[in-house]
């Protein structure tokens, strides 16, 4: 993956459509969430508590697990537990297999991704019915999601009406957004309400109930569980809160940061499977709690990133994402947030460039609801990847030059001023090129120096 | 070792009074201001909002329920057919102005809940599943009717008073189905309805 990102890099910086598409969206979104938040008075005391209770909760996480389960299994849910991705897969799988299930609806759920779920259903031989109209968008052109909101907010409209016209039997008639949503309308709906098993994620794990909350703005993910015979429900193990109320305080943070709406359309808390006399809901409900490298976050250095919320306000606000798009990332989690994630989840070594694909402008740090500090995670990987010796050999010794100068000041005062006048050689006001920097000026001018060094100036000033 | 017991034991076991420090977090949680003298206004103004879009109708007692329904119906054609749910307190009125439909068509009808509380602050509507009250003809339908009782609404989410027992599903409900995937245009009615009317009785 390490050559891989430079490369997909380029090829996204080189593609005109995708920048039209990503800015779309990520605009409107960031527009939309400084709306919000500036109606919401206290937003930046609410973000500190959003963090409090994340943080609370990491820290006495086994407490709220056991808590959450009890409760669960007294509603009539069935709980799993998973520490790997394949683990977490294969207890699905063999869920769909002991259901006899032919097909699953699935509403879109990033853990799903991240556990790689719709390649081990396919494995399987168990037809997969994505709901969400993006992941039906992107499973349709077999993709990948990339954003955790908008999975497929890199398509224009004519690719998905290509899509669309291909795939679907009565497509839209005319060219029109709200007619292609019609088209997916008609095709989704007979195959949600056929599926042997639905499979969400959730937002939300309620210590105190044993609810699992749910939100999406579709409704995709009600129609999906409610209608089979079977839910099974997906987890991280970070996704606990303690009750009701500390879940609304997140849910108002998480729909504003998100979307910029006061709260998600529909929200909705499931609490085990159909009791006796209801009309609808499944007959079997089961939770799996996934691990899959949460307790080595929390033990390395990253508990902080165990308070992520999913919301996406990270990536809309990031100069490097709204240039590159997601799919460039390479990971499940794109943006900043992937980018710290995606060293704990597929290894620091194949993943090294994306901790340094960040200008630690801290933007996305001012705008996460639960006060991540993302700069200073990326700078954790950066920090550890030189330990490990993963940087480059150029790298290396350009830095180990470096700090070898720097130990000296006279040396360094002597090499600054000597830059300078040779600096001055490649131009009079700018400079198009220097010799052995071309990879970095083949795209930049930069201003020539003017006059001395500032310790020089700085020295004749105390005369 | 089970998963279960590998995952548990890397976490600590906690120390200290968790409950207490749970509750500390929520000591005067900061929340958007809803006027407590204005809460109908307040709720009405949030239903109209843009991601919201419910229309709102207001009605003197539930007697006068089906003729506010038919009404609504009415202004669409063809007229919608309507889903009851088996809750004896709509049951028990006189639907004669009104086409039933029993099974709840799979797309392009109506149907109508029954919500245990109303949220002024977000303009949601709370509804709960239970014997009288299936889940899934709220989100076939094109047209969602919801009927609440004046009284029960509140201001925060918070307020809402917590069930005996949580039913299978509690959901609230603050639009209509609604998507912005493709190229981050709005369009209503993704998969279930395309509108929402909301009926406050008192």
């Amino acid at each position: 993956m390490n050559a891989g990102f430079k490369l997909r890099a380029a090829e996204a910086l080189a593609d005109p459509l995708l920048k039209v598409a990503v800015e779309r969206t990520a605009g409107t979104a960031e527009a939309k969430r400084a709306t919000a938040v500036a109606a919401f008075d206290a937003f930046e005391a609410a973000r500190t508590r959003a963090a409090a209770i994340k943080d609370h909760v990491i820290a006495h996480l086994g407490h709220y697990l056991e808590q959450f389960e009890a409760n669960a299994i007294a509603a009539g849910a069935q709980v799993h537990w998973a520490e790997t991705a394949d683990d977490a897969c294969r207890i699905v799988v063999d869920l769909c297999r002991r259901a006899g299930a032919k097909s699953v609806a699935r509403s879109k759920s990033m853990l799903g991704e991240e556990i790689g779920l719709p390649h081990a259903l396919a494995e399987a031989g168990i037809e997969r019915v994505e709901t969400d109209l993006a992941e039906h968008i992107i499973q349709l052109a077999g993709e990948r999601p990339s954003h955790i909101v908008w999975p497929a907010m890199h398509k224009t409209r004519e690719q998905v009406s290509d899509l669309f016209r291909a795939r679907h039997a009565e497509p839209h008639a005319e060219e029109t957004i709200t007619a292609m949503a019609e088209s997916a309308r008609r095709h989704l709906r007979t195959a949600m309400l056929g599926a042997d098993v639905g499979i969400s994620g959730a937002n939300f794990l309620v210590a105190d109930t044993g609810a699992v909350c749910t939100v999406t703005n579709e409704g995709n993910a009600e129609l999906s569980v409610v209608p089979p015979r079977v839910h099974i429900v997906t987890a991280g193990i970070e996704k606990l809160v303690p009750s009701m109320d500390h879940a609304i305080h997140l849910l108002r943070m998480l729909a504003r940061s998100a979307t910029g709406a006061p709260l998600t359309q529909y929200t909705t808390f499931y609490t085990g499977p159909k009791r006796a006399r209801d009309l609808d809901g499944p007959e079997e409900m089961h939770i799996v709690l996934v691990d899959n490298g949460r307790t080595k976050m929390r033990d390395e250095g990253l508990a902080e990133m165990l308070r992520c919320i999913r919301c996406g306000a990270c990536m809309n606000h990031c100069v490097v994402f709204r240039q590159i798009g997601g799919h460039a990332y390479g990971g499940t989690y794109p943006g900043p947030m992937g980018a710290v994630l995606t060293p704990t989840l597929d290894g620091l070594a194949a993943s090294r460039d994306l901790p340094q694909a960040c200008t630690m402008n801290g933007k996305c740090q001012e705008v996460c609801p639960v006060r991540i500090p993302l700069p200073t995670l990326l700078r954790g990987w950066r920090e550890k990847s030189w330990r490990e010796g993963l940087e480059p050999v150029s790298t290396r010794s350009a830095v180990r030059l470096w700090a070898w100068v720097a130990r000296r000041p006279w040396l360094y005062r002597l090499s600054a001023r000597m830059a300078v006048r040779a600096m001055c050689l490649f131009g009079r006001r700018w400079i198009a090129a220097i010799p052995l920097a071309g990879a970095w000026t083949r795209h930049r001018d930069l201003p020539a120096p003017q006059g001395r060094t500032f310790m020089d100036q700085y020295r004749r000033r105390q005369r | 070792m089970s998963a279960r017991d590998a995952i548990l034991r890397r976490l600590d076991t906690n120390s200290g009074d968790v409950a207490a420090e749970a509750r500390a977090l929520l000591a005067l949680p900061e929340r958007p201001a809803v006027d407590a003298r204005a809460l109908i206004e307040t709720f009405a103004e949030r239903l109209s909002a843009p991601g919201v879009a419910a229309s709102l109708d207001r009605i003197e007692s539930v007697e006068q329920l089906p003729g506010a329904v038919a009404a609504y119906l009415g202004t669409y054609a063809p007229v919608p057919a309507l889903y009851l749910p088996p809750d004896p307190a709509v049951q028990r009125l006189d639907w004669s102005s009104v086409a039933l439909d029993a099974a709840c068509a799979v797309d392009g009808g109506a149907a109508l809940a029954v919500a245990s509380a109303a949220v002024a602050e977000t303009g949601s509507l709370v509804l709960d599943t239970a014997p009288t009250a299936p889940m899934l003809p709220n989100f076939l339908a094109l047209h969602h009717l919801v009927v609440v009782r004046a009284k029960t609404l509140v201001a925060h989410l918070e307020d809402v008073p917590a069930p005996a027992t949580m039913p299978r599903a509690r959901y609230w409900v603050t639009g209509v189905s609604g998507t912005t995937d493709i190229e981050g245009q709005y369009v209503r009615g993704a998969h279930g309805p395309r509108f929402l009317h909301v009926i406050l009785i008192g």
